[in-house]
C-alpha cells in the first residue's frame, strides 16, 4: 500500500502498539523504524473490520491473538527464507557449539550415537540443507562424527517442496559458486535442485511442534533450530511448544531462536548462554 | 554533577510493571546513572550476559522468572556477577528479606521506595557520589 | 562417519502421535526423577480426569520446571474448577509459585471473571496486587473495567498503582480524570505522583 498511513497514528500510539507488540512477540521497533510499522499498521486496519487505531487496536488486545495478531505478524516481520539465512547461528554452530557437544558426550573417541540436529520448523527446506552444506564444507570433525539432520514442518506442502529441493536463484544467491557446482544440479529455468546425497542425509516429519505426544517422537536432539515460529504462537502454546521441544533435546542440548527472538517472554525453562555469536538457549544438564 | 564523569554507574532496572521501570529508570537516570531495563527476570539475565552492570534494581513479583530466581541466577554460574543487588518489593511479610538475601540480594527494599532513597542506596552500593 | 543418509532420499513421514496411558501418567507424577513428572504432566492435557490431580501437586511440586509444565496443561483447561484451583496460589509466600499462577490464570480469560468479586475484595493486600498483574495480561473485554474499579476503590496505594500500571496500555482520555483522583487518594506516594503525571499528557493530548 503506497502513501502515508491514512489511519495517523500519535506518538503515543506508536509507542503503546510497540510495547504491546513487544510484549507479545519480542520483537523490539525503535522509532527508527516508524514509517514501516505506520504503513503495515494501515494495511492491517484497511483489512479489518475496523476504521480507527483506536478501535483496531483494542480488538487486538482483547481478541487473544488468532488471525488479527498472526496478519499483524506477517505485515511486520519477513517471512522470506533462503539458503544461508542467519549464517552467523551456524557460524555458532560451526565454532562453539559442536565442539561443546563434542566434549559433553564424552569426546571424539568415545562419543555413542549420532549428533542429531533438528530444523524445526524446516519450511521449504532450505534451513538443514544450508546445515549439511556448512557440516561437510567447514567442520573439520566430520569425517570422525556420525550426524543426523532432521527436518520438521507442519505444512505438508512446504514439506513436499523440501523433498523436492528445487530452488530459485534468489533462494541459492548466497551460497558460493563452488558449492553450487558440487552439491546442485541445474535444472533449467534458473532453478538448482540439492543433489540426491545431500537430500538423503536429511530426514523429513510433519509434525505439530504444538503436539506432546506427537513430540515425544522426538528424542536426543543435540542441536535444534526453531527459528521464527514461537512469535505466531499465543501465550499457552508457545509455552507448550518450548517444552516440547526441551523435551526433544538431550540435557545439554543448544536451541537457536530466530535473530530477534527470546526465550524471556515465553517459557524460563530453558538457560540462556552467551556465545561469542550471540545468544543460544540449553536445556540444563543434571537434575535439580 | 556525576553524569559529567566519563564512567558511570550502569543500573539494570527489573520490573514488570512499565511504570515502576519509569519511575526508577528516570531517577537514576537524573542523579547520573546509566540505565538499562528488563521485564522480567529472563531478560534481565539474558541482558547480564551481554553487558556488564554495576548494580541491579530487581522487583519480585514477575512472571517467567520472579526477583529471587532472577537474583539466583545472577549469582549462579548462568551469569556470575558479584554486582550489587537491591529487591524492591510489594511484599513485607517475613521471611521475604531474609529469602531475598539468601538468593543474593544485597539490600531488600519495600515499595513505594522514595526516589531520594533509592538515589541515596545505588550511589552507595556503587561508590559514586550522586546528583540526589 | 560423516552424514548419515538413507539409501536413497524419502518422502516426508508424517510423526502419529502416541497416544498416552493417563494411568501410566498419573503415576509419573510422583516419579523422584523431575522430567519424568514434568513429561507426565505435559502428556496429560488431553485428560480431564487428571484436572484434580494436577491441581493437588501446584502447592506441592517443588521443581519449578515440573511446576511450570503443571500449569502449562492447567491452563488450557480454561475452567472454573481450574481457575478457582489455581487462585487460592495467588496468597502463596513462594514467589515462583505465585506468580506462575498469575501468569496461568491471565490465559484464562473464559474462568476468571468468575473469580474477581471475590479476588478484589481478598483482604491480603499482596493478593489483590497479583490480580492487578492477572487482569494485566488477560485478554477479556471487561479487564479494563475491572482495572477502574480497582483504582477507584482499593484501599491500598500499591494494588492501586498495580491497576494503573495494567491500565495504562488501553487508557483512554476518558480515565484521565480516575488518574487524578488516585493520586489525590494517596498524597504521600511519590510514584503514583509520578506515573500519573507522566501518562496524563498523553492521555488528554496535552504532551
Amino acid at each position: 500500500m503506497a502513501g502515508a498511513a491514512a489511519t495517523g497514528l500519535s506518538d503515543a500510539d506508536f509507542t503503546r502498539f510497540c510495547e504491546y507488540f513487544y510484549k507479545r512477540t519480542g520483537i523490539h521497533f525503535t522509532s527508527a523504524k516508524r514509517y514501516f510499522v505506520d504503513k503495515r499498521i494501515d494495511t492491517c486496519i484497511r483489512n479489518s473490520p475496523y476504521d480507527t487505531f483506536g478501535s483496531w487496536f483494542a480488538a487486538l488486545r482483547t481478541s487473544d491473538q488468532g488471525p488479527m495478531l498472526q496478519e499483524l505478524i506477517n505485515q511486520l516481520t519477513v517471512n522470506e527464507t533462503y539458503f544461508l539465512r542467519e549464517d552467523y547461528q551456524f557460524d555458532a554452530m560451526l565454532t562453539t557449539v559442536l565442539p561443546n557437544v563434542l566434549a559433553a558426550r564424552g569426546g571424539i573417541s568415545r562419543i555413542a550415537g549420532p549428533v542429531k540436529i533438528l530444523s524445526l520448523p524446516c519450511s521449504t527446506g532450505e534451513e538443514p540443507y544450508s546445515i549439511a552444506l556448512r557440516l561437510l564444507e567447514e567442520w573439520d570433525q566430520i569425517d570422525h562424527v556420525d550426524v543426523e539432520i532432521h527436518g520438521a514442518d507442519i505444512d505438508s506442502d512446504v514439506l513436499a517442496k523440501a523433498a523436492h529441493a528445487s530452488y530459485g536463484e534468489r533462494s541459492v544467491q548466497r551460497v558460493p559458486k563452488a558449492w553450487l557446482n558440487k552439491y546442485f544440479v541445474a535444472v533449467g529455468a534458473g532453478r538448482y535442485q540439492v543433489d540426491e546425497g545431500i537430500r538423503s542425509a536429511v530426514t523429513l516429519h510433519k509434525v505439530n511442534i504444538c503436539d506432546t505426544a506427537a513430540m515425544r517422537s522426538f528424542r536426543d536432539f543435540d542441536i535444534v533450530f526453531c527459528r521464527n515460529v514461537l512469535i505466531y504462537f499465543d501465550e499457552l502454546s508457545s509455552r507448550r511448544a518450548a517444552e516440547n521441544l526441551y523435551g526433544a533435546m538431550r540435557p545439554g542440548g543448544y536451541l537457536f531462536l530466530g535473530h530477534s527472538e527470546s526465550m524471556s517472554r515465553i517459557s524460563p525453562i530453558f538457560t540462556p548462554t552467551r556465545l561469542p555469536e550471540g545468544l543460544v538457549y540449553q536445556r540444563p544438564t543434571g537434575a535439580k | 554533577m556525576t553524569s559529567d564523569t566519563p564512567t558511570r554507574a550502569r543500573v539494570l532496572v527489573v520490573d514488570d510493571a512499565a511504570t515502576v521501570r519509569l519511575y526508577h529508570s528516570s531517577l537514576l537516570t537524573d542523579a547520573g546513572f546509566e540505565v538499562s531495563e528488563a521485564a522480567n527476570g529472563l531478560e534481565a539475565v539474558e541482558a547480564a550476559l551481554g553487558a556488564e552492570f554495576d548494580l541491579f534494581v530487581v522487583d519480585v513479583n514477575m512472571p517467567k522468572m520472579n526477583g529471587y530466581a532472577c537474583v539466583e541466577s545472577l549469582r549462579s554460574e548462568t551469569v556470575g556477577t558479584a554486582a550489587p543487588v537491591v529487591m524492591i518489593s510489594t511484599e513485607d511479610r517475613p521471611g521475604d528479606a531474609e529469602r531475598a538475601y539468601r538468593a543474593g540480594a544485597n539490600l531488600y527494599l519495600v515499595k513505594p521506595v522514595a526516589g531520594d532513597r533509592l538515589v541515596r542506596v545505588a550511589g552507595m552500593l556503587t561508590a559514586v557520589e550522586v546528583a540526589a | 562417519m560423516g552424514l548419515v543418509r538413507k539409501q536413497a532420499p524419502r518422502e516426508p513421514e508424517e510423526v502419529l502421535p502416541e497416544p498416552p496411558d493417563t494411568g501410566t501418567l498419573l503415576g509419573q507424577l510422583d516419579d523422584p526423577d523431575p522430567d519424568c513428572r514434568r513429561e507426565a504432566a505435559l502428556g496429560l492435557v488431553e485428560a480431564a480426569e487428571a484436572v484434580p490431580e494436577l491441581l493437588a501437586r501446584v502447592g506441592t511440586e517443588k521443581d519449578p520446571r515440573v511446576l511450570e509444565s503443571i500449569l502449562t496443561t492447567l491452563a488450557a483447561r480454561d475452567t472454573e474448577e481450574v481457575a478457582g484451583g489455581l487462585a487460592v496460589h495467588l496468597a502463596s509466600d513462594e514467589a515462583v509459585l505465585r506468580t506462575a499462577v498469575a501468569a496461568a490464570l491471565a490465559t484464562m480469560p473464559r474462568s476468571v471473571p468468575a473469580l474477581l468479586p471475590d479476588l478484589l475484595a481478598a483482604p491480603d493486600h499482596d493478593v489483590r496486587v497479583m490480580t492487578a498483574m492477572v487482569l494485566a495480561d488477560l485478554p477479556h473485554p471487561e479487564a479494563h473495567d475491572w482495572l477502574v474499579k480497582m483504582i477507584c476503590e482499593d484501599p491500598h496505594p500499591n494494588v492501586v498503582t498495580g491497576a494503573i500500571d495494567a491500565l495504562l496500555p488501553s487508557a483512554t482520555a476518558e480515565d484521565a480524570q480516575l488518574l487524578r483522583d488516585a493520586v489525590e487518594r494517596f498524597p504521600d506516594d511519590p510514584f503514583l505522583r509520578f506515573t500519573v503525571n507522566t501518562a496524563l499528557p498523553r492521555l488528554t493530548g496535552t504532551a
